[in-house]
């Protein structure tokens, strides 16, 4: 635990969510541009997460099969980061690793300069909730809701019983906006079922959008499409990524993906290829 | 928020789990009906007990004695000061009750009670017991010529049936007196027609006729055709008989007596020692009964079942019948008394304990036979003091008041009990049954929860996805855990809720589903002759209710702990690739 106070996760990011009932959280383009405009106080380079050093291994008892050997790397603000690496080589684990879901064995993450791989569990549920937009492969909707619902799950996340109720008119003025913006406009009380692939992970690009996160972690968004609902899907978010100016990082096998973004990192065998 | 959208969509999109709560609902359902039928019949029968029992009674052994009992109540009084609102005396003891039942002699164990007619009423519940709606009215010891129960004695009780079977059985013995004293006049007429035949006859001359195939003179055509009994002659001469005989004539005065001139014979010694008897003076059974006697209802009431399925009352004794009460005497040699009495009406509490041995005499009327009443004062003592207390006065507290007022190593034959002392075991043993009965069919219910677990342990394998994503999504692991304990919450209140509806439903109907059964079945559920009771009775007791819904939701709750516990613990990477 560096320096950060473990009983005030807010920390991370104390200009833009300090005051959660303030008009700016309310209105979130407004409070999207303010973060922005606040980006090159906090940060003299543009990196906004930086890893070094990472290792992680699974497997039980004595086996243990090395993922990550050693990674470090740097993804920009406002960037479109493309890892690339054949299936094994530890993208995906690395993209679970950036967005706290799992612990690394050593090495360290930050995000903003602050090390969030050693935060409390509390700390980590905040950031993936607020700072962190999170797209898989499986799209990963939650079957009994409808579209709208499914998009509004991290708000509900995030707010306690009340407050969600008193804020709902605006969650939800945004949630129509981000499913309008993603060409779902028309299909707000469709449960995931009645959706095709595309339109369920334009749903999920939705969902990951809700919080106004600072970044944007994909892992395969188009993997599990074809190539046709894959490319629309890639449309919307490079054209999100405009609109919002979102920092993107995308996991991916496809070199043809890889191509569209301004960086790539090559992923072999657990580390960061030259 | 997501919680409560979660345990919705979740309870209406999973009905297998609505399944897995028929159980408790009818647990819940069994519990409501169980409790509300076993607390009214603990409920009818506390207070026929209380109204019976009275709240506190002072007793001594039955063949021992409370001497002075108004010192005693002016006492009590004092001690109680305003809780108490009547005292009465009473004298109990255990008496043999022996009636004619078709010419033979019934006879049974009854608990004889000498009650005072002014203060009894006021301190239990007497009188709504008793069957003739007159005495329940203005009650007395004497026989109504009307007012008995109609519809259980069909007319048959009373003055009027006194009056008709008395005559009956006076035409009866009128009719065997007549055939005697045909006897009688033939048999005199055969002695006395021919005296010299029966003097002259001597043995030679016996002889004779026994030559001649004659031993015995020819019969006079009058003579009856059944043999005498004994030898008629003989009676005139005894004078105990013709005693007997000369009493009875006033009292049989309305029918002719023909026979009773031969009786007296000229040599009675005792004939001027016997005193002159004024017709007018005697008892009448037509217009007089016995002392008054009130019997409790199954000691004369056999409830029989026809073949065809009806129930018919028939009755050994009936109000205006009379009875014979054999008991003894208190003091230092008792004594056996019998005294004659006329049932004048019945008593029933429906508790067939008291019913098949309770019997009523008046107070004064016991006392003397008992021998009870001080020959010097004229005061009578008593074997029990019953005591009312006002409404809302503590029992316990006035019975440990009266303890201390005549306390046990000055008065250790005195016993001091409330009602609830006197009845502890009956009622403990109702209580038993109820908790007992409580616990099993809670643990239904927890079985029940056994169900829930599993079913939910199975959802939340089958949603292992949706948790990993609820998680990657920044939800802690306590709100993960809330929807499934949540969602217990929600089935276990449904199944609840319906369970308190079904239940407070049946209690409802539930004589209408009881003679359901009985038409479906062909078998009587609910037993009037069994029960005394002509329905089933319920009390439903909100409180009750409130802690069977409460036990239940619990139930459902702590069942879905385990699934929700592993669904908190789940990590959100493994739940994620879980497919």
């Amino acid at each position: 635990m560096s320096d950060v106070a473990p009983s005030n996760p807010l920390r991370i990011d104390p200009e833009s969510k300090a005051d959660p009932m303030s008009t700016a959280e309310l209105n979130p383009s407004k409070r999207l541009s303010k973060n922005i405009k606040s980006a090159p106080l906090r940060i003299a380079d543009t990196s906004v997460m930086s890893v070094s050093g990472l290792f992680k291994s699974y497997g039980k008892g004595t086996v243990q099969v090395p993922v990550l050997k050693g990674v470090d790397l740097e993804i920009e603000e406002g960037g479109f980061t493309a890892i690339i690496g054949q299936s094994g080589s530890g993208k995906s684990t690395l993209l679970h690793l950036l967005g706290t879901l799992d612990a690394p064995d050593s090495g360290e993450i930050y995000f903003r300069d602050q090390r969030i791989d050693n935060l409390s569990p509390r700390q980590q549920e905040h950031l993936r909730n607020r700072e962190f937009g999170l797209i898989f492969q499986f799209y990963h909707l939650l079957p009994e809701l409808t579209t709208l619902e499914n998009v509004l799950i991290p708000r509900m996340v995030q707010d306690g019983f009340f407050r969600y109720l008193k804020n709902k008119r605006a969650y939800r003025k945004r949630a129509i906006e981000l499913l309008e913006m993603v060409g779902l406009g028309h299909r707000l009380t469709h449960k995931p079922s009645q959706l095709s692939g595309g339109e369920m992970q334009r749903t999920a690009i939705a969902r990951s959008l809700i919080s106004d996160p600072s970044i944007l972690l994909a892992d395969e968004p188009t993997g599990n499409l074809d190539s046709e609902n894959g490319a629309e899907v890639m449309e919307t978010l490079t054209a999100l990524r405009k609109h919002e100016n979102l920092t993107v990082v995308m996991v991916t096998h496809d070199d043809q993906l890889a191509a569209q973004a301004d960086r790539v990192i090559h992923l072999v065998n657990g580390v960061v290829a030259a | 928020m997501y919680k409560l959208l979660l345990s919705w969509r979740y309870l209406k999109t999973r009905f297998i789990a609505l399944a897995s709560i028929v159980s408790v609902t009818l647990g819940v359902a069994t519990l409501i009906v169980v409790n509300s039928v076993m607390a009214g019949f603990v409920d009818q029968m506390k207070n026929r007990l209380h109204g019976i029992l009275s709240d506190v009674e002072i007793s001594t052994q039955m063949f021992s004695e409370i001497p002075h009992p108004e010192r005693h109540v002016e006492i009590i009084k004092q001690t109680l000061g305003d809780q108490i609102q009547e005292a009465t005396c009473v004298v109990r003891t255990p008496a043999l009750l022996s009636f004619d039942v078709r010419g033979r002699q019934w006879t049974q164990q009854i608990m004889l009670l000498g009650i005072d007619d002014e203060t009894f009423g006021k301190v239990t519940d007497f009188e709504p017991y008793l069957t003739n709606e007159i005495k329940r009215k203005s009650f007395s010891f004497d026989l109504e010529e009307d007012g008995y129960d109609q519809e259980k004695f069909k007319g048959d009780a009373g003055w009027k049936y006194r009056r008709t079977r008395i005559e009956i059985q006076r035409r009866i013995e009128a009719n065997s007196r007549e055939y005697d004293s045909l006897y009688e006049n033939a048999a005199n007429a055969f002695y006395n027609s021919e005296p010299s035949h029966v003097e002259t006859a001597s043995y030679e001359n016996a002889s004779v006729q026994e030559e001649q195939g004659s031993r015995f003179a020819p019969l006079p055509a009058t003579l009856p055709d059944i043999p005498p009994a004994g030898n008629p002659a003989e009676e005139d001469i005894n004078p105990q008989t013709s005693a007997t005989a000369n009493v009875d004539v006033p009292q049989e005065n309305q029918l002719p007596e023909p026979g009773t001139v031969h009786r007296i014979s000229p040599f009675d010694p005792h004939a001027k020692f016997r005193p002159e008897i004024n017709p007018e003076d005697l008892f009448d059974p037509m217009k007089d009964h016995r002392t008054g006697i009130i019997l409790g209802l199954a000691i004369s009431e056999r409830k029989v079942e026809l073949p065809s399925g009806e129930l018919q009352d028939a009755y050994l004794i009936r109000p205006g019948d009379d009875a014979n009460i054999m008991l003894t005497t208190i003091g230092e040699s008792p004594k056996p008394v019998i005294e004659n009495c006329t049932v004048v009406d019945f008593y029933s509490s429906n508790m067939h304990e008291y019913d098949s041995s309770f019997a009523f005499l008046p107070l004064s009327e016991l006392q003397q036979l008992r021998g009870m009443i001080d020959p010097m004062t004229g005061q009578g003592s008593v074997s029990t003091i019953q005591i009312k207390l006002k409404e809302g006065a503590d029992l316990d507290a006035v019975r440990d008041q009266l303890i201390a007022q005549f306390p046990p190593n000055y008065f250790p034959d005195y016993d001091i009990r409330t009602w609830q002392d006197t009845q502890r075991p009956l009622l403990s043993a109702v209580k038993m049954e109820l908790t007992i009965l409580n616990i099993l069919l809670f643990l239904i219910i927890a079985v029940a929860g056994f169900g829930i677990l599993a079913t939910f342990y199975m959802i939340v394998v089958e949603k292992t996805k949706d948790i990993g994503i609820l998680k990657a999504l920044g939800a802690p692991s306590r709100g993960v855990m809330s929807i499934f304990l949540g969602y217990g919450m929600s089935l276990g209140t449904v199944g609840t809720g319906v369970g308190i509806v079904i239940g407070l439903l049946f209690v409802q109907y539930i004589n209408e589903i009881a003679d359901t059964v009985a038409v479906l079945t062909g078998q009587e559920v609910f037993d009037p002759t069994i029960y005394y009771f002509s329905e089933i009775p319920t009390v439903i007791n909100p409180i009750t209710i409130f802690w069977v819904a409460i036990g239940a939701i619990a139930i459902a709750v702590l069942a879905s702990v385990l699934p929700a516990l592993r669904a908190a613990r789940l990590h959100p990477v493994e739940a994620l690739r879980y497919e």
